[in-house]
């Protein structure tokens, strides 16, 4: 049996003199140990590859080009394009996941028998391998014999069956729906995990004054929820933004450029012009763009005075 | 000698002496490890046993070499290698595409196979004019050693010509006629499956020389966005655009749509390749199609495609001639026929098996190997890498929704291409 | 009456999102009870006039559809216990221990995140083959873990935060250590938090395929995205093969979740500091 006096010995600890660094140190190694040790070579290995001119089989040849390649870029029609495509993609996709997702995490949290199936079953677009949303969305929105335009004209809302992915303006949206589609059990997932830790009382509370559960959901559960909402939200722009797979298998980036996303861009560059040093350019303006949105992001976390204690 | 002492030694000699007979654990001097050769490949059905059986005959009858194989998708092959060659490792051979042949000798990655096609008494057995396709001048080095080809070819609906009076497509202006009687809208029906999506350059390059566009000249310098050039890819660009004989998922519109609208009856007319053979008797069925070379603007001037999916020997590979033995062998009679004749089956480079009743009774090779006589391939310039795998499909898109002119088209084509 | 509208409250909803979430699998698992010439036809087809279960049987039998799925969950286990450990410890550390570079740490942690996959692996590539581990599961083990571990420290994190240091504090007074205190009091506390981490961990794992096909696409170690896309080729789709396949895959991960799930109910709080 430990005295009780040795709490309050690491209590003068921490008060006193900022702290032993020996626990944290190793708590912290085994992530430390992988993020150092396999991340941050390849990451720094990205930025060395935008100032040089990469030459695939003899690297020790490559030229250092300084900003170059950033400059090239500035001018460069498509990055503009693929930029906005970018943002409207992220915007688009994380949003609808995340309504999607909160309805569903609402829903599920209720007390109704087969429960646990249907929670099973509610995973299913996000533990479908992605090579097969793509192909099956792909399918379903065909212009020929797609189920969605099927549907459509059946329920008298189109006229006539709609080439969703070879139309410059309905490319994108057509991917979005995919890439919403697999995405929601994944904010459903998180929001009903960070909905557990909401006290039963306050809804109870709630409830007793009279609110409406619309005035519940405004003013108890959405606060409550922010920090997560916050965190998964901001987690989520960024993995979007990297994520190309749907992109490159439904559209391939187009008709032309208007499902081009910046991450498929740099890919393009990279494995099929072989230009890897302009390949990472592309890719490390978007991480600048992307850095921005996260210190944003972290500011508004530490309003919400969670992280930082 | 006390017992844990005799207990020790008892265990060391147990160690020692299942060293000596675990395999691998000492190599008795006169066995021979054989060399291992590492392939890489694609296959379409890689359910097939086809490729098994051939590299289990092949090690069998070579005791000195195990050639030991590793299956990569297609669409993930050329990013694959190049992933392994900038990293210093990588196959030994690979099965490779003539649209990677330019870029990879401009990076030195393949080795030159004409010493060792000299000491091979197979060559003389390959089809004579498929050589050029390894190569990158007439004068220059193999790179390639030809296996499996295709040229194109149109599959029509014979039973939808019979029905409407039509005879089969052999110009254009048949060609025209034809799609326009049989597209009908209303009834989601169409004249002619365009490709505009993945993997729809090597049709367009067939149309595009069929009336009589050019990619290069006689001495190799790019002059596909002369006036003959933009004529032809206007033709092609207006069969989507004006006469609307395609469907209007035309612009991307890959392989799995393009046959899966002719098998469902959406369009008459499909251009591909005996690759497809296998699926298109499936159905739409033997009785509903028909095979015909592509039609020519200038029926004096027949044109069509043809591509090669052939074997090299990587520059950084330590086992060239284990390496060469394998691919040759490949191509000599035995297993090329094999190949060619299961379902992964394309033509045969090997004079001959294109010779065998079994190809040149069935239609769809009979055409095919006939078409080889006036089929054009890209031309083994690197940029053809980046066109045939973005460049073409990203412009094709934009100039046939409308964005882009034809010239606009090939002009940025034939810039990629001369980079 | 009144309990019909009640019901209705929650059925409909439910129905509507199961709707949407479930159709295209759906879609899906009628695509791989169709015969071939069934696929594309001129009109919508939704349910097959033939169904067959061959697509199963073959790929059962005649592909290493089986031997995938082996060398995925092997991955995808082993995964969550390196990154869960991993970022377990890293949460207790920010949540529970001061210490100086907290918060630049923590943002640390997401810059990994920041970078596409496709261009980091080569560098990755060169890492694992000079650690000797290509083309064997720990690569794969390696790189999942590195990239599931800031999302997962990050979720632990927040979710230590939200329980009161006074538990602790209190279980310390009655006797037990740091670690016990971790065990018997934080951890049941954040319950859904590891659920939701372990979900997401398994997940990421199960269906990654960037690094998947580059470090381990040998047949032994070949894990189940890169083994479906070989059914495509370059000329003939084996649809009864990938839809079949797809089927498959996803409900291991139900099953897995259906059983992580109980760990989401609520009120494990309510009432566990008086005063």
């Amino acid at each position: 049996m430990r005295s009780p006096g040795r709490f309050s010995a690491e209590a003068k600890g921490r008060h006193g003199r900022g702290g032993t660094w020996v626990l944290p140190l190793f708590l912290l190694s085994p992530a430390l140990a992988l993020l150092l040790g396999v991340v941050a070579y390849p990451i720094c290995r990205a930025v060395w590859l935008s100032f040089h001119r990469f030459e695939i089989l003899r690297p020790d040849l490559s030229q250092f080009v300084g900003l170059d390649h950033y400059r090239d870029l500035l001018t460069d029609p498509v990055l503009r394009i693929a930029l906005a495509n970018s943002g409207l993609w992220v915007a688009g996709v994380v949003c609808f996941q995340f309504l999607g997702g909160l309805i569903g995490a609402l829903i599920l949290n209720q007390r109704f028998p087969g429960r646990a199936a249907i929670r099973g079953l509610a995973l299913i677009p996000w533990a479908t391998p992605s090579v097969l949303v793509a192909l099956m969305w792909t399918w379903m929105l065909d212009g020929n014999y797609g189920l969605v335009n099927d549907l459509l004209v059946k329920a008298k809302i189109l006229s006539r069956f709609q080439p969703w992915l070879a139309q410059p303006w309905s490319a994108l949206p057509g991917v979005i729906l995919a890439d919403v589609w697999q995405g929601v059990p994944f904010f459903a997932v998180m929001l009903l995990a960070a909905l557990q830790a909401i006290p039963e009382d306050l809804f109870e509370a709630a409830r007793i004054d009279g609110a409406s559960p619309g005035r519940v959901l405004r003013h108890v559960t959405l606060p409550l929820l922010l920090p997560t909402i916050l965190l998964t939200v901001m987690l989520r722009v960024i993995w979007t933004a990297n994520y190309m797979d749907l992109i490159m298998i439904m559209t391939g980036g187009g008709p032309g450029y208007s499902s081009l996303t910046v991450p498929l861009y740099a890919y393009y560059t990279a494995y099929k012009r072989l230009d890897f040093g302009s390949g990472a350019t592309i890719a490390i303006v978007q991480v600048l763009v992307l850095a921005a949105v996260m210190v944003f992001y972290l500011r508004q976390l530490r309003k919400n005075e969670v992280m930082v204690q | 000698m006390p017992a844990p002492r005799r207990f020790r030694i008892c265990c060391l000699v147990v160690a020692a002496l299942a060293v000596l007979f675990v395999p691998g654990g000492f190599t008795p001097l006169h066995a021979q490890t054989p060399t291992v050769v590492h392939y890489w490949l694609w296959l379409d059905d890689p359910t097939a046993p086809m490729f098994d059986s051939l590299v289990k005959e092949f090690n069998a009858s070579h005791p000195g070499i195990k050639v030991e194989y590793q299956l990569v998708p297609l669409s993930e092959y050329h990013d694959k290698v190049v992933t392994a060659l900038a990293a210093g490792s990588g196959p030994d051979a690979g099965r490779f595409k003539d649209w990677w042949l330019g870029e990879f000798v401009k990076l030195n990655a393949l080795e030159p196979l004409t010493p060792l096609i000299g000491k091979w008494p197979g060559r003389a057995e390959i089809i004579e004019n498929l050589w050029e396709t390894g190569k990158i001048m007439s004068s220059g080095p193999v790179f390639m050693l030809p296996h499996q080809f295709i040229t194109f070819y149109l599959y029509y609906r014979k039973d939808w010509f019979a029905a409407a009076g039509l005879k089969p497509p052999t110009t254009f202006d048949d060609f025209l006629v034809a799609a326009k009687k049989l597209t009908d809208p209303t009834k989601n029906q169409y004249g002619f499956g365009l490709r505009g999506g993945a993997g729809g350059q090597d049709q367009w390059l067939a149309f595009f020389s069929a009336a009589g566009g050019r990619l290069v000249d006689g001495q190799g310098k790019v002059i596909l966005n002369n006036e003959q050039g933009v004529k032809a890819n206007q033709w092609y660009i207006d069969l989507f655009r004006t006469l609307k004989v395609a469907p209007p998922s035309a612009p991307t519109d890959a392989y799995a749509q393009c046959l899966g609208a002719f098998q469902a009856g959406t369009t008459a007319m499909f251009a591909h390749h005996v690759g497809s053979s296998v699926m298109v008797t499936q159905k739409p069925g033997a009785d509903s199609v028909g095979v015909v070379p592509i039609p020519a603007a200038d029926p004096k001037k027949p044109a069509t495609m043809v591509t090669m999916a052939g074997n090299v020997v990587f520059a950084g590979s330590k086992q060239k001639e284990a390496a060469f033995t394998f691919i040759s062998w490949l191509s000599e009679a035995n297993a090329t026929d094999k190949w060619s004749s299961s379902r992964e089956g394309q033509l045969p480079s090997v004079k001959s098996v294109s010779k065998l009743p079994r190809y040149t009774n069935n239609p769809f090779f009979k055409v095919s190997l006939d078409s080889a006589n006036f089929a054009i391939a890209w031309p083994p310039l690197p940029g053809v890498g980046y066109v045939s795998a973005q460049g073409w499909q990203a412009n094709m898109q934009r100039a046939l929704v409308g964005q882009i002119s034809s010239k606009d088209m090939l002009d940025e084509i034939a810039r990629a291409l001369q980079r | 009456m009144r309990r019909l509208v009640a019901a209705g409250k929650l059925w409909i909803p439910l129905g509507a999102w199961l709707s949407f979430v479930l159709a295209p699998y759906g879609w899906m698992f009628i695509t791989s009870i169709k015969p071939p010439t069934e696929l594309y036809t001129k009109t919508v087809q939704y349910w097959p006039h033939h169904p067959a279960f061959e697509g199963y049987r073959l790929l059962m039998q005649t592909t290493p559809f089986l031997g995938y799925m082996r060398n995925s969950g092997v991955v995808a286990l082993s995964t969550c216990a390196v990154a869960l450990c991993a970022a377990t410890a890293a949460a207790y550390c920010f949540s529970r221990i001061p210490f100086k570079g907290k918060g630049i740490l923590l943002f640390g942690f997401l810059l990994t995140q920041l970078f596409p996959a496709v261009l980091l692996v080569l560098p990755l590539f060169l890492i694992m083959r000079s650690l000797g581990i290509l083309n064997t599961p720990p690569a794969l083990i390696l790189a999942h873990s590195t990239f599931a571990v800031p999302f997962s420290t990050w979720l632990l994190t927040g979710f230590f935060n939200a329980i009161p240091r006074e538990l602790d504090e209190a279980a310390t007074i009655d006797g037990c250590t740091r670690l016990q205190a971790f065990r018997y009091v934080l951890l049941p506390l954040s319950a859904p938090g590891v659920a939701a981490a372990v979900t997401y961990i398994f997940i990421y794992s199960w269906n990654e395929f960037l690094y998947a096909l580059t470090f381990t696409a040998d047949l032994r170690a070949r894990t189940l995205p890169v083994g479906l896309q070989t059914f495509m080729g370059e000329y003939i789709i084996r649809w009864d093969l990938l839809t079949a396949g797809g089927v498959i895959t996803a409900l291991p991960i139900v099953i897995f979740f259906m059983l992580v799930q109980r760990h989401l109910i609520a009120g494990l709080t309510a009432g566990a500091v008086k005063g």
